[in-house]
């Protein structure tokens, strides 16, 4: 699932790249290099599962794990934090470093502390697309705010499946839900007129 | 989305890029079935008559229009502009999806 979301975000990334190209307009590289990350911390994510599915979860192998989900998670922060900058840009509101630095800390396997961050970057752009959809009331931004509706639920699901692991697969499907829906804003977008 | 006024004096009107001006001045030849007079562009893309002037020549060095007619002027999108348009609707669509404005 994780590589299908990667192929679909790589092609959000390039979408916004040949905006930027075309009209210079800073907040599409901004969702490009937004889109890039999390196609980069998926790719990551996916690999890295993948190694420790395919060595039966050996307890060598267990340490790449790590350092993917770190990856995937440092990754994902960074994304959503530019795209929640590129709406605050946009606003003309006060645009303070709403980044953090990269810090030495290994996440060693999803915890609820890095899930609460995501969920509360997603939370805010989908609110961001959601007050974008209530204003146009066009299909792509429904879609849009959808997806990232989608994603915040997935990262819900990934929080309670700290607690409960039955919602891993549920996260995982709300996950691919919500780069689907992306996808099929961007087919929309560029089907021939 | 065009600002009422474009005057020093009034802080409200918003900024228009060079981009936007050229995509508005492409608009409106496009909206007039792809034949307009620099009269229709002028008030079209709310324009002073000497930046149409300018912007029009800049246009037209791009290869983006052309302009036809000796007495009275016509402009029309080349096929490079149409295909410019064709992709600029699809870049603005992309972003309005997400709620940008280009």
């Amino acid at each position: 699932m994780e590589f299908i979301a990667f192929v679909i975000a790589i092609a959000i990334a390039n979408q916004a790249l040949k905006g930027y190209k075309l009209s210079k307009e800073k907040t599409l590289l901004y969702l490009n290099l937004s889109f890039v990350l999390i196609g980069a911390g998926l790719l990551v994510d996916g690999l890295s599962s993948l190694i420790v599915f395919l060595t039966g979860a050996r307890r060598g192998f267990l340490y790449p794990f790590a350092v993917g989900y770190t990856i995937y998670f440092l990754a994902q922060v960074v994304a959503y934090g530019l795209l929640v900058y590129a709406y605050i840009h946009q606003a003309r509101s006060v645009a303070g470093p709403t980044l953090v630095a990269a810090t030495p800390l290994l996440f060693f396997a999803r915890n609820a502390f890095t899930e609460l961050i995501l969920i509360f970057l997603l939370a805010y752009i989908a609110t961001q697309t959601g007050i974008n959809y209530s204003i146009n009331k066009s299909t792509n931004s429904m879609l849009v705010f959808a997806a990232f509706v989608c994603l915040s639920i997935a990262h819900v699901f990934f929080l309670i499946f700290t607690v409960a692991p039955i919602f891993y697969p549920f996260a995982h499907i709300a996950q691919l839900c919500g780069f689907l829906l992306l996808l099929a804003m961007l087919l929309r977008v560029n089907r021939p007129r | 989305m065009m600002p009422e006024k474009q005057t020093e004096t009034k802080p409200t009107a918003k900024y228009r890029s060079q981009f936007r001006i050229y995509v508005d001045i492409m608009s409106v030849i496009q909206r007039e079935s792809n034949e307009a007079k620099p009269t229709r562009i002028l008030y079209g893309a709310n324009l002073s008559h000497d930046r149409l002037v300018k912007y029009l020549e800049e246009l037209k060095a791009l290869g983006v229009i052309q302009e036809t007619g000796t007495d009275d002027k016509i402009y029309s999108l080349t096929q490079k502009g149409i295909e410019f348009m064709n992709n600029f609707r699809r870049v603005e669509s992309f972003a309005s999806a997400f709620g940008f404005r280009i």
